[in-house]
């Protein structure tokens, strides 16, 4: 009997799993690096472990470390979230050595699907639709350039063994490709450990469509209709959809059809996104996801199914229970993440320390947030900081009522991505339907809104005023100085600084 | 008080005066009527104005400041007049530009040019491995490199000088 669940992961993702263990009375544990003693995910646990050390490579990638963890607390299974060991087929393998339940699919799909030149030659046997290109790895710029000519430009080199953005980049014509050939094989073995590359033809007017699957241990398989992801930068999401308003039901089903059949091909249980990209009503299998995703929750919102509970019911070897036909789709959800990045410099990480947060709220409205006050944004974990999601009867509701919740939000502390967001989502073109992956990247985010330029610049300077005269009160004399003292680090700037801004007073 | 404000990129005169505890403020010489009010000490702020209502976020320091409103980011800068007339002397005497510096924390993964070589607008000086991806980061002008103050496998915190470049024009005219 699984009572008892440790989650190798931190942030949003860790919280998710921990809050549908809960809702099922399972216990869980938490691990932890040392940033992360006064996380969210180390608080809200049952247990948590303490792994020793900051970097990634020390902590929440240690499988060793990890499955020590498990062992210590008596935890029967363990949940990888996202990211860090999730897609690690040796860490799979490793718990399930270890006699524990691993919550996610065979080691040998992981295996199948993560290598991308494998997983497509797979999937052009089992008759899914692939984008043309290599389909074996080539390793110097020489020989990519003989192939992109074969090809036709523009094309893309892809990481083999890539993932998340990294170790992908655009040629348009062959000048680009020694240096585009160097950057990504190098970011590709800095990652991932392995340098070698595949090229594909680059499609026009691309939209990121992917489809939800779950598979239990019995042979049973269920899709849960589509995703569109194709507001991204550097292949990095920001917002997404479900559904899409270029996938009419048929098309939807027939998506759906194929992932499934993707997933039967590779032996697939438990969660997983098969992504594709699809073209003027063409779509090509892209690659398939083999954990759980960060925009899973917009297919929460729409199909009333708590997608980690599905995960952790097949996982302990119960059956689906239900079959296609049981799968609804009602109205529309949208997914912002906050990333501590800044849009007006091409989305670069941000780094600081969260302080003024202001968190919205009403009706369908849902955070999954890994942020905390007095949390230092640090450039060593992912930038994401949490997802906003917003459901609504129509595409349009969804869209109104996300605007007003990031009108509500406030993120102090670190530059976010979520001004982007409302640029996005108050374009007419976004709001039409009438935009591609290329979309985000085309926008001019530098510069910034001037709406309310005469009420932020007086406010601004009143704002200036009243700290200069506290500066001045507090450097007076100590007993005066209590009134306004926020913290000794900031009485400590005012010292330092009053020389200088002693005019103002 | 008078302050020169720049928000993004608009800018804007504006006067503070304190009277008898109540703060008088004009904008572009304009009265400008407005309650502030500020609801805690990490930033949240309402503004009252013209019988509206505002919640601002405002965060920084007296030079720099953040504000949210309406889930819209405006950086703001702010200068008085002693500030600025140092700011004016500093620009033109051509102490700003030139310098490439790194926007983001990070380790340099290779550096592209040699110090003298001569680079077009875009091209890139180096790479900089930063969030796991690897950045170009490309010549801001054309120019000839004249220092590189970081090697390759050094690690850099934001704000850092990485190359500093003569740009062409000046370089022909010295």
């Amino acid at each position: 009997m699984l009572q008892r669940i440790l989650i190798a992961n931190r942030g949003e993702i860790a919280l998710r799993v921990i809050r549908s263990a809960r809702e099922m009375g399972l216990e869980t544990v938490a691990i932890y690096s040392d940033w992360d003693a006064r996380a969210l995910h180390t608080r809200m646990a049952h247990i948590a472990v303490p792994l020793g050390g900051t970097a990634p490579r020390d902590t929440y990638l240690r499988v060793d470390k990890v499955l020590a963890a498990a062992k210590q607390t008596g935890a029967q299974a363990i949940h990888p979230g996202y990211g860090f060991l999730s897609e690690n087929a040796e860490f799979a393998r490793a718990v399930r050595d270890a006699g524990l339940v691993w919550i996610g699919p065979p080691a040998e799909a992981i295996e199948a699907m993560g290598d991308k030149i494998r997983s497509r030659r797979r999937m052009k046997d089992a008759d899914v639709p692939v984008v043309p290109g290599l389909v074996e790895p080539v390793d110097d710029a020489a020989a990519v350039k003989k192939h992109a000519a074969e090809i036709g430009y523009p094309v893309m080199i892809k990481a083999s063994a890539g993932g998340g953005g990294k170790g992908l980049r655009i040629c348009r014509d062959p000048s680009q490709i020694e240096t585009a050939f160097r950057t990504a094989s190098g970011e590709a073995l800095a990652s991932f450990g392995d340098g070698r590359v595949y090229l594909e033809r680059y499609l026009d007017e691309p939209r990121h469509i992917e489809v939800q699957v779950m598979f239990d241990n019995h042979g049973n398989g269920v899709h849960y209709g589509v995703r569109e992801c194709s507001i991204q930068r550097r292949h990095q999401k920001l917002i997404e959809e479900c559904p899409s308003v270029v996938i009419d039901a048929k098309t939807r089903d027939a998506m759906g059809e194929v992932a499934l059949r993707a997933g039967r091909a590779v032996g697939y249980q438990n969660a997983g996104t098969v992504e594709f990209l699809w073209s003027k009503g063409q779509f090509y299998f892209l690659e398939m996801n083999t954990r759980l995703q960060v925009e899973h929750p917009v297919t929460e919102m729409v199909t009333g199914i708590d997608l980690v509970r599905e995960q952790i019911r097949v996982a302990r070897g119960e059956k689906l229970g239900y079959g296609q036909d049981a799968v609804r789709w009602n109205g529309w959800a949208i997914e912002v993440r906050i990333n501590a990045e800044d849009p007006k410099q091409k989305f670069i990480p941000s780094t600081g320390t969260i302080r003024n947060l202001r968190m919205p709220g009403g009706p369908f409205v849902r955070l999954d947030l890994g942020m905390y006050r007095e949390m230092e944004v640090g450039v060593d974990y992912d930038p994401m900081l949490g997802k906003l999601i917003v459901w609504g009867a129509t595409r349009q509701e969804a869209i109104e009522r996300m605007c007003r919740a990031l009108q509500e939000i406030n993120v102090g502390g670190v530059r976010t991505s979520l001004p982007a967001a409302l640029t996005v989502l108050e374009h007419p073109r976004f709001r039409s339907g009438d935009f591609d992956t290329h979309f985000l990247e085309g926008l001019d985010l530098s510069k910034g809104t001037t709406e309310f330029v005469d009420l932020v610049s007086a406010a601004a300077a009143v704002y200036r005023h009243h700290k200069a005269r506290r500066r001045a009160l507090a450097t007076d004399s100590d007993g005066r100085g209590a009134w306004v003292a926020r913290s000794r680090q900031e009485i400590a700037q005012h010292s330092a600084r009053a020389g200088r801004a002693g005019g103002d007073a | 008080m008078k302050y020169f404000v720049t928000v993004n990129g608009a800018v804007r005169e504006v006067s503070v005066i304190e009277r008898l505890g109540q703060v008088e403020v004009s904008v572009d010489g304009k009265p400008f009527e407005m309650s502030y009010n500020e609801v805690d000490d990490l930033g949240q702020v309402i503004v009252l104005h013209a019988g509206k209502s505002y919640a601002l976020s405002l965060e920084g320091d007296s030079n720099e400041v953040a504000a949210t409103l309406a889930g819209h980011r405006y950086d703001v800068s702010l200068e008085d007049e002693r500030e600025r007339a140092a700011h004016a002397a500093e620009r033109a005497s051509g102490k700003v530009g030139g310098i490439v510096k790194a926007v983001m924390p990070g380790v340099v993964v290779d550096v592209l040019v040699t110090k003298g070589q001569t680079v077009a607008k875009g091209d890139s000086l180096l790479i900089l491995s930063a969030m796991k991806m690897q950045n170009e980061i490309g010549a801001p002008t054309d120019g000839v490199v004249q220092e590189i103050h970081v090697s390759a496998g050094q690690t850099v915190s934001a704000g850092v000088k990485l190359v500093t470049l003569t740009p062409t024009a000046t370089a022909a005219t010295t």
